[in-house]
């Protein structure tokens, strides 16, 4: 191993915070992002046009805000964030500092994700449950989110794999994690087998993110 | 009983077009009645039936059902009272991620585990699947997956039965046995069973009453033995036609074939009934009494709303005089007689 590996083997207690604070990164931001994002999604779909809250401004207006922070690249969000991220999280740097750009380049995505899966729900089965007498809030829960488990489950896969890139790049403005390690390492000294770990960590990271989701996704389908 | 008085219900689809689906439509259902409406696709039929249950809230007009105005509940309300209104669609609506059990045990509430068990057993049983309770729609034939929508339809006991084209999707054996279900469940649970469809078959077989919807309006409505034998609209006639095979006589004619070719002295008609008590022999017997030939070319009665309808093609040959008397005698058995060739020698 100390041959293999001599520059990581010599900062492993670093290397094992980076990943803490990777999957710190990743379960904080991750968790308000679902949350957001689904109550974003379902807003979407229900008050588009033919939707069963339909309502025009509401829509109109989420959608331009939604395609709004969707244009602007992470790295730009990052910096332009921070006067917010002080406001709300009292720094802009370090784990704590990095949720609030990450919220906000990550949940965009996942909204429309959620949008898209919930468009797979045929309009006869809605249609169904309103003639049985469900309200428009038991359609969203009994038979929206039901019904669009298997999709929903995948849009989670899909955000949680990207939002893994995004913390790695959150790294470049001082937000450590496993994206800061390999740039001050591998990158800046050059340290190429500290490279080689952190791509292998996030690989099998996305690997098993990419599973577990399938895994579920099929257990839905039926 | 549901009454539906002026309802009008436009669609916009561009900014200044909009589409009449439903153009001042009034129009009463008894209780305990199955009554059809139909029409070509796009009449407005399938937006009509949804005015029943505000799935589509009508522009204007009023809904009543048992004398409750729908069109002024509270959301709460109309929620409960669409419990009491089922409703069945040509592809079935059944939630592909429940099993039989759980889209059956859907609208129920307010019951615990071993009741909600209970009764769609009960249900299941009623619509002759009980075998099916653990499987998945996609595991179910379409004519099942229609069975399922009917006992989930019915869960909670309701008074009225909305088919929107529930047949459409299905082929005609499996349509039979599914309308025989609906007119069981007519009869057994004295259920308001209201069919939207196009198809004329579906008609015939289970309808007492129907109307004739065309362009957002009903032009037509009576006893589907009327609509059938005496179709007075020119759209009803036109519907009617396509699904007699007496119809076929004109193209027939227009193909100049051999079977309707007919020789100098004879005279081919068409001999329709229009009562519902034809039970005579009236071909043999006008061919013994007036002593002239009566050759059937084409013939075709069947059942509607119980009673014969239909009639037959056929060619006279004999006397010119007692061909004419046979004719009259048709008529007077109230049978409408339509010449359609006259090969005699006028004097």
């Amino acid at each position: 191993m100390q041959e293999l590996l001599p520059n990581l083997m010599k900062r492993l207690p670093e290397f094992w915070k980076a990943c803490g604070d990777t999957l710190l990164m990743e379960v904080w931001s991750g968790a308000i992002i679902f949350v957001l994002g689904l109550i974003f999604g379902i807003i979407l779909t229900v008050t588009k046009p033919g939707g069963i809250m339909e309502n025009r401004t509401i829509y109109q207006v989420l959608d331009k805000i939604i395609n709004l922070f969707r244009s602007i690249p992470f790295i730009i969000l990052l910096t332009a964030l921070m006067p917010l991220s002080r406001a709300i999280m009292g720094t802009a740097i370090y784990v704590r500092g990095v949720i609030v750009p990450l919220v906000f380049g990550a949940t965009p995505f996942f909204a429309r994700q959620v949008e898209s899966a919930l468009a797979q729900t045929e309009k006869g089965l809605v249609e169904a449950a309103l003639s049985m007498g469900s309200s428009p809030f038991e359609v969203i829960y009994r038979v929206y989110l039901r019904e669009s488990l298997a999709p929903i489950i995948r849009a989670i896969t899909i955000t949680i794999i990207s939002l893994l890139g995004l913390t790695a790049m959150a790294g470049a403005v001082g937000a450590g994690g496993l994206g800061d390690f390999a740039i001050r390492y591998g990158h800046d000294r050059n340290m190429q087998d500290i490279t080689w770990v952190v791509v292998a960590v996030l690989v099998s990271g996305v690997s098993i993110v990419q599973w577990l989701g399938e895994y579920f996704a099929r257990r839905n389908t039926h | 009983m549901i009454e539906l008085e002026h309802i009008v219900k436009n669609f916009h689809a561009d900014k200044d077009k909009s589409i009449h689906a439903v153009d001042d439509v009034s129009l009463t259902i008894n209780d305990g009645d199955i009554y059809g409406i139909i029409g070509f696709s796009g009449a407005g039929k399938s937006t009509l039936v949804r005015c029943i249950n505000l799935l589509e809230r009508p522009d204007s007009g009023s809904v009543k059902i048992d004398g409750v105005e729908m069109m002024s509940l509270k959301p709460r309300e109309l929620y409960k009272a669409r419990t009491k209104i089922g409703m069945i669609f040509q592809q079935f609506n059944l939630m592909p991620s429940r099993t039989v059990l759980q889209n059956v045990a859907y609208p129920l509430k307010g019951l615990t585990r071993d009741e909600v068990r209970q009764k769609v057993r009960e249900l299941l049983t009623l619509v002759d699947i009980p075998d099916k309770e653990n499987a998945y729609p996609s595991e179910l034939s379409g004519g099942q997956k229609q069975r399922v929508a009917i006992a989930r339809a019915l869960a909670n006991d309701p008074t009225i039965l909305l088919c929107d084209e529930a047949t459409s999707a299905l082929d005609p054996q499996t349509t039979g046995g599914v309308l025989q279900l609906l007119k069981d469940l007519n009869k057994k649970f004295g259920l308001t069973i209201v069919v939207i469809t196009h198809e004329m078959e579906v008609v015939k077989n289970i309808c007492r009453k129907a109307a004739v919807m065309d362009a957002g309006k009903i032009i037509e409505t009576g006893d589907v033995f009327e609509i059938f034998s005496s179709p007075k609209h020119p759209v009803t006639k036109n519907f009617v036609r396509t699904t007699s095979n007496l119809s076929k006589i004109e193209t027939l004619i227009k193909d100049n074939s051999p079977i309707v070719k007919v020789e100098t002295g004879q005279v081919m008609a068409r001999l329709v009934y229009i009562r519902a008590d034809v039970s005579e022999p009236l071909i043999s017997y006008a061919s013994r009494a007036f002593d002239i030939e009566i050759n059937i070319v084409l013939a075709d009665v069947e059942i509607v709303a119980d009673s014969m309808i239909g009639g037959t093609v056929v060619i006279f040959s004999g006397d010119s005089e007692r061909i004419d008397r046979a004719i009259q005698y048709y008529i007077d058995k109230n049978i409408r007689v339509e010449v359609l060739k006259d090969a005699r020698v006028t004097a």
